[in-house]
């Protein structure tokens, strides 16, 4: 391209009137963003195929090919967009390129490669509709698209030098500096200092020369929107400081771009020699006589040389290392000369706010904070990129809306702003306005805006650490506290995620913490406890966690987690070990290590919620957890309850126990303190043990013979079992502590149904779920008859609409959830298999009356929902559609929203009441040690919790019985959890053959015949199949266990020495 | 003359001058390791830590490196700094628990243990040295590399800088007191200066031609 040199403003204008006019804007054009991100993810592919195809269609001149920078949507790149039409094609392959191509020639949409709504499921056309541009203010990303950065012209053709123009026309700097500050445009780079003040600063300096800086050292993991505009727009930010040059007499200009980014040093260089060919930089600026020259510093890459004293030492060739202010740049600058340092975005503003007029710029934002902000949204959200928003928008706008929410299944948790120095903000805080004030308020920074989203998956106390490790390497090393300080926090948060913390470490971790952000010399040491603190500020609980209880409940910290099967079992079940067992064909070991933990492993077996396969490591990233609990079922169905004799202790002196209740929760403690040497007495209302278990699950889930094996095995000499005796008829808490009772265990289980609160809900017909499962698991009658519904997205619901199915009277069965189906508690294989069998289910609806007719259940009127805003656990929060109705016949309606304790029969009156939660209807413990107000009595089970899972019964039951011994003996009442790290050796099974890659899972009885009995559903592993599936798993023991022999015990030589 | 408010007075101080300065001729005690005079301030240890200004608004500056200016509100004791001291003591104490000048200091601040990990660096990289060798000496023999945890002071390339005079002035300045000693590897000498109580030196008549610049040198003074 010839450039010819402009001499005039005038010229300059009728240049660019003449480029507009020839300029068609209704030829269609495909514009290929191919930034560092779109030429990472295959633009440059995109773009020969273009060229390719243009050629072999004869498009040339038909059809235009603009190559762009970065747009923002990085997480859909590769992507197309066609203009002016403004469709979007989202992540485009070649052979989609080379029919878009033609699509665009026939001026046609290729539906098919539309971008999708994640939640209407509709395709979108228009970028424009698409939520993630939706709610953006694209002021300077929104130019990214319309002009190719190598190409100057382009530029000026979307209006750019214009702003330049103007103010060499006008020659008056003061009126600049003036429409600066009136913008109240604030520095991008953090600290936000306002532009237009600064630029005061400069006019006022004496000096032989005076020095622009454009800060282009971005530095900070996942935020690089920087890079997007000197990529994507770099003539904005040679225009913007030539208009700052005017405005404030400096003379020489310097870019100080890392020398990581390659991309936009080539693409500045070219934008450089163009502008100076044009004359609009350099010496005689479009012959009015004023000269910028503009010179580009490649940076090597020390975070610390962001900071402007450790940038201007950089500049001069010396160790980017920061000195104290005052004073500051521009005092003392580049050679000790004045100097100005802003961001790049700042600058990029610089011309907005010339051609915009300072008043509509101070429009948009808030008072405090004018203008827009780009953020490099990353993380676990749906829709990365950068995204540009009005300043004073709301975090949860940013996140959820254009975000999209959560990645995964786990709801967002924080989300971490302004870099390694920045500060965590929890979800709670996301009605925060991001501005300057609002941020730093909240314990972090806006820094140059990166933004990281971060879910319950993600460890706190491991982000702190990971930052700390991140700024100990970068701090520059001069002050002390900033070397010595971020490396002693580092140190005490790696003790603290190794299971090494103390309490002191939080103590000592907060002072020190305060002392490095007050003492250190510059704006990195001062903010690098940031993480710390922010963290220590809304995550304390996750800190007291990690050092209490040793354990990180998003699995991340490895010496916490050990083996996470075992780790995430309630009643800590080593599932590697019965699995290595499984491998070796050693059934028996097998049983022991199930049963060892678990009283009861044939019922957990079937009906377990197996949090252990949810954190399997075999599961994560995109593979298929080991089917655990099909494994143990495996081992259970081919060994005798009777078979595996625990150790028991002598019959001790302590006095004996009472426990009400013999569910999984009562008999797990009845079995324990009877291990102990306790004699225990059980109270039973029904006519034989086992509580819920019983009445709540029903036999096709858990086959009666099962639990009634399982329940003898645990009967020994110490327990005595008193049936058919009701707390509060026959005995009572204080009868019971005055027959000689040392300590009572409640756990009565949760048996009354929560009602609904609607008219009509005592009519014939409607019926409690727990009411209707005991009728049948129990009495064996059937209550349900007709057209059914089920109102409840939780087990109970799905258990009573498959009792019902399988009841002879039943013509249909539906449930009703006001959420969606992803949303249902109950557990996911139950509400399939619920589907499999031919119940409908009506996600989405909220019941609104009962219909009864001459006292009889005649229907149920329900509106539907819509999704709305979020709540604070990132889920949608459902609305009524009050003119959406949805009219149910129904001859049957079970009531299945949650349940809770008979807590009257506790006495809860008097001097000796228990303390009891009335609106959930359970009794209140201490979490840890499961007492009552009463010192002598305990609880645990569902009546603590509410509905809750059989292994969290048990677990409870153990927890209780270690504490109930505790309490007798006179010791205090505390478990100290150790690091679940795990300790037995088992060799690993030499595996001959091939593996199986996924996951192989139980055969079930067909869909078709269940509905004819209540013959257990889920079959068993064959001996081939339990192998081959318990070859599948990882063995994450082996790290921590294998010392004798394999990989360890060649780590452990090599350290000592040894040669092997 | 700046006019300035000085731990509750009203003092007035050189056009120029530092904190510091102002604060030690008003008789106002600062601790400092990285400032020596003669040298040109550094404000790399912390220690001379002061409160700027009061209220909500108050900042803690390094009085070394902090110019006195008209109407600054300055207190060099106030709660604020006697924690972030003692926090700074704590630290190095940490990592430099033989010397006897921390020692020292840590024991005038009250500072009887540390809480950390326990470290035996011989260097607080105070930079003493290095602008010692610079600005006395002419000398830019020893200078400073890496950043963050890794930084360090050496020479070029680890091998005796030919700029080395040794004089032993780096010793002489060192708060950290212990002593580059390399005798094991003359080629990476710095000086030839040891505290060890028995010089492993002594009697090897490679070390023959270097001098000691202790004060006073053991190994003489043994010998």
């Amino acid at each position: 391209m010839n450039l010819e040199r402009l001499g005039s403003p005038a010229e300059f204008r009728a240049l660019q009137r003449q480029i507009i006019s020839e300029h068609d804007r209704h030829i269609p054009r495909i514009v290929i963003p191919a930034g560092t991100c779109g030429q990472a993810s295959g633009a440059n592919d995109l773009i020969r195929v273009t060229k390719r195809e243009m050629l072999a269609r004869g498009l040339v001149g038909k059809v235009h090919l603009r190559v762009t920078g970065c747009h923002g949507y990085c997480e859909l790149e590769p992507s197309v967009l066609v203009v002016p039409s403004g469709t979007f094609y989202p992540r485009v392959d070649m052979a989609g390129m080379a029919r878009i191509v033609e699509a665009v020639a026939r001026d046609e949409v290729l539906e098919e490669l539309l971008y999708v709504d994640e939640e209407t499921g509709r395709r979108i056309r228009r970028q424009a509709d698409i939520p993630f541009f939706r709610y953006q203010t694209r002021n300077l990303l929104g130019h990214n698209e319309r002009a190719d950065p190598i190409r100057v012209l382009h530029y000026i053709r979307e209006g750019g030098y214009a702003a330049l123009t103007t103010v060499l026309e006008r020659g008056d700097p003061e009126r600049v500096i003036d429409s600066m500050k009136a913008s109240r445009l604030r520095g991008r780079g953090g600290a936000g200092f306002p532009t237009g003040l600064k630029w005061e600063f400069l006019t006022r300096q004496a000096g032989a020369r005076r020095f622009l800086v454009c800060n282009a050292d971005e530095g900070d993991p996942g935020a690089y929107m920087d890079r997007s505009l000197l990529e994507g727009n770099p003539h904005s930010i040679l225009e913007g400081m030539a208009i700052g040059a005017f405005a404030t007499g400096a003379d020489e200009g310097v870019i100080y771009v890392r020398a990581e980014y390659p991309l936009a040093i080539k693409h500045l260089l070219i934008a450089m020699r163009q502008a100076r060919a044009l004359g609009l930089l350099g010496e005689d600026i479009l012959g009015t006589g004023f000269s910028f020259q503009v010179d580009l510093v490649k940076g090597a890459g020390a975070f610390v040389c962001g900071e402007e004293t450790a940038l201007v030492r950089s500049i001069e060739s010396k160790v980017g290392e920061p000195r104290q202010r005052p004073p500051y740049p521009v005092e003392r600058g580049i050679d000790g000369m004045p100097t100005v340092i802003n961001n790049v975005e700042t600058w990029a503003n610089v011309p907005l706010v010339i051609e915009r007029g300072s008043a509509a710029f101070a429009a948009l934002g808030t008072p405090a904070s004018a203008g827009t902000k780009i953020f490099s949204l990353v993380g676990q959200v749906l829709n990365t990129g950068l995204v540009e928003v009005p300043m004073g928008v709301s975090i949860a706008r940013i996140v959820n809306d254009i975000g999209g929410g959560p990645v995964g299944k786990a709801p967002i948790k924080a989300v971490q702003t302004g870099g390694p120095s920045g500060g965590c903000i929890p979800a709670r805080l996301f009605d925060l306005a991001v501005d300057y004030d609002t941020l730093k308020s909240a314990g972090s920074i806006m820094g140059s805006g990166g933004m990281i989203v971060m879910d319950a998956d993600t460890c706190m106390v491991d982000v702190a650490r990971y930052f700390m490790a991140f700024l100990k390497d970068e701090s520059c090393g001069k002050c002390f506290t900033c070397r010595k300080g971020t490396q002693r926090m580092f140190e005490l948060l790696d003790d603290i995620v190794s299971g090494r913390g103390t309490p002191g470490h939080l103590d000592l971790l907060e002072e020190l913490a305060e002392v490095v952000r007050d003492t250190s010399m510059c704006g990195l040491g001062r903010s690098a406890p940031n993480p710390v603190l922010s963290t220590l500020r809304y995550f304390a609980d996750e800190y007291r966690r990690h050092i209490k209880d040793h354990r990180c409940d998003a699995f991340v910290c490895h010496e916490l987690v050990g083996a996470p099967c075992a780790t995430a079992c309630p009643v800590g079940t080593e599932a590697w070990r019965y699995v290595a067992h499984i491998q070796r064909g050693e059934l028996a070991e097998a049983y022991t290590a199930i049963r060892e933990a678990n009283p009861f492993p044939s019922v957990c077996a079937r009906v377990c919620h197996h949090p252990c396969e949810a954190r399997c490591r075999a599961g994560q990233a995109g593979g298929t957890p080991v089917a655990i609990r099909a494994l143990k079922r495996f081992i259970t169905d081919r060994s005798d309850p009777a078979s595996y004799v625990p150790h028991r202790a002598p019959r001790n002196d302590q006095p004996p126990v009472a426990v009400v209740g013999s569910g999984p929760a009562g008999l797990t403690a009845a079995h324990f303190l009877s291990l102990r040497g306790y004699g225990v007495t059980i109270i039973e209302k029904e006519a034989e043990p086992g509580g819920m278990l019983y009445s709540a699950i029903p036999p096709y889930r858990l086959p009666r013979e099962v639990i009634r094996s399982e329940v003898q095995a645990l009967l020994d000499d110490n327990i005595t079992v008193r049936c058919g005796t009701e707390l509060g008829q026959d005995v009572t808490i204080d009868s019971l502590l005055e027959e000689g009772f040392g300590a009572v265990f409640v756990a009565i289980g949760a048996h009354e149904s929560l009602r609904l609160g609607l008219e009509g809900e005592d009519a014939t017909g409607v019926i409690p779920s727990i009411e209707f499962l005991k009728a049948f698991n129990v009495e064996g009658r059937s209550m349900a008859k007709g057209r059914v519904g089920v109102i409840g997205g939780g087990n109970s619901a799905v258990d009573a609409a498959r009792v019902a199915l399988r009841q002879p009277d039943v013509d249909s069965v539906t449930i009703l959830y006001r959420r969606t189906r992803d949303e249902m508690p109950a557990f996911a294989d139950e509400v399939e298999a619920a589907l499999e069998e031919g119940i409908r289910l009506e996600a989405l609806v909220t019941p609104r009356t009962i219909r009864v007719e001459r006292g009889q259940l005649v229907g149920l009127r329900c509106v539907r929902n819509r999704l709305g805003e979020r709540d604070a656990s990132g889920r949608r929060r459902p609305i009524p559609i009050e003119d959406a109705v949805l009219d149910l016949g129904l001859d049957t309606l079970i009531v299945a929203i949650s349940e809770g304790s008979d807590t009257d029969c506790l006495a809860v009156v008097g001097a000796n009441r228990l303390e009891v939660d009335e609106r959930a209807r359970t009794v209140r413990v201490d979490r840890e040690t499961l007492r009552t107000n009463r010192p002598q009595v305990f609880a645990g089970g569902d009546v603590t919790t509410g509905p809750s899972t059989v292994i969290a019964a048990i677990a409870a039951g153990k927890r209780a019985a270690a504490m109930m011994d505790r309490y007798l003996r006179g010791e205090a009442l505390a478990m100290p959890d150790l690091p679940p790290i795990p300790k037995d050796y088992v060799e690993p099974a030499t595996w001959t053959g091939s593996l199986p890659v996924s996951r192989v899972s139980p055969r079930r009885v067909a869909a078709s015949d269940r509905r004819e009995g209540f013959h257990e559903v889920e079959l068993s592993f064959s001996g081939e199949e339990a192998r081959e599936e318990a070859a599948r798993c990882l063995r994450c023991d082996l790290e921590f266990t294998a010392s004798g022999s394999g990989a360890g015990a060649l780590k452990d030589r090599a350290e000592a020495g040894v040669s092997t | 003359m700046i006019t300035m408010q000085l731990n509750g007075l009203e003092v007035h101080a050189e056009e120029g001058s530092t904190l510091l300065e102002v604060a030690q001729f008003y008789g106002f005690p600062l601790p400092t390791l990285c400032h020596m005079e003669g040298l040109s301030s550094y404000g790399a240890c912390r220690l001379c830590v002061v409160e700027l200004g009061g209220g909500g608004s108050s900042e803690l500056v390094s009085a070394c490196t902090y110019p006195a200016v008209e109407g600054l509100v300055v207190r060099t004791a106030s709660e604020r700094v006697i924690r972030a001291r003692r926090m700074v003591l704590e630290l190095l104490l940490a990592s430099c628990p033989q010397s006897k000048t921390i020692q020292d200091l840590a024991a005038a601040h009250d500072v009887r243990q540390q809480r950390f990990r326990q470290e035996h660096d011989s260097c607080i990289l105070c930079g003493l040295c290095v602008r010692m060798c610079a600005e006395q000496m002419t000398g830019r023999a020893i200078g400073f590399r890496g950043r963050g945890e890794h930084r360090t002071i050496g020479t070029p390339y680890d091998q005796q800088a030919e700029e080395c005079k040794l004089c032993g002035g780096c010793i002489y300045v060192c708060p950290a007191c212990t002593l580059r000693c390399t005798y094991t590897d003359p080629d990476r000498v710095i000086c030839g200066g040891c505290a060890n109580l028995t010089p492993p030196c002594l009697g090897k008549p490679q070390f023959h031609d270097m001098m000691c610049f202790m004060d006073p040198c053991v190994a003489c003074e043994l010998g």
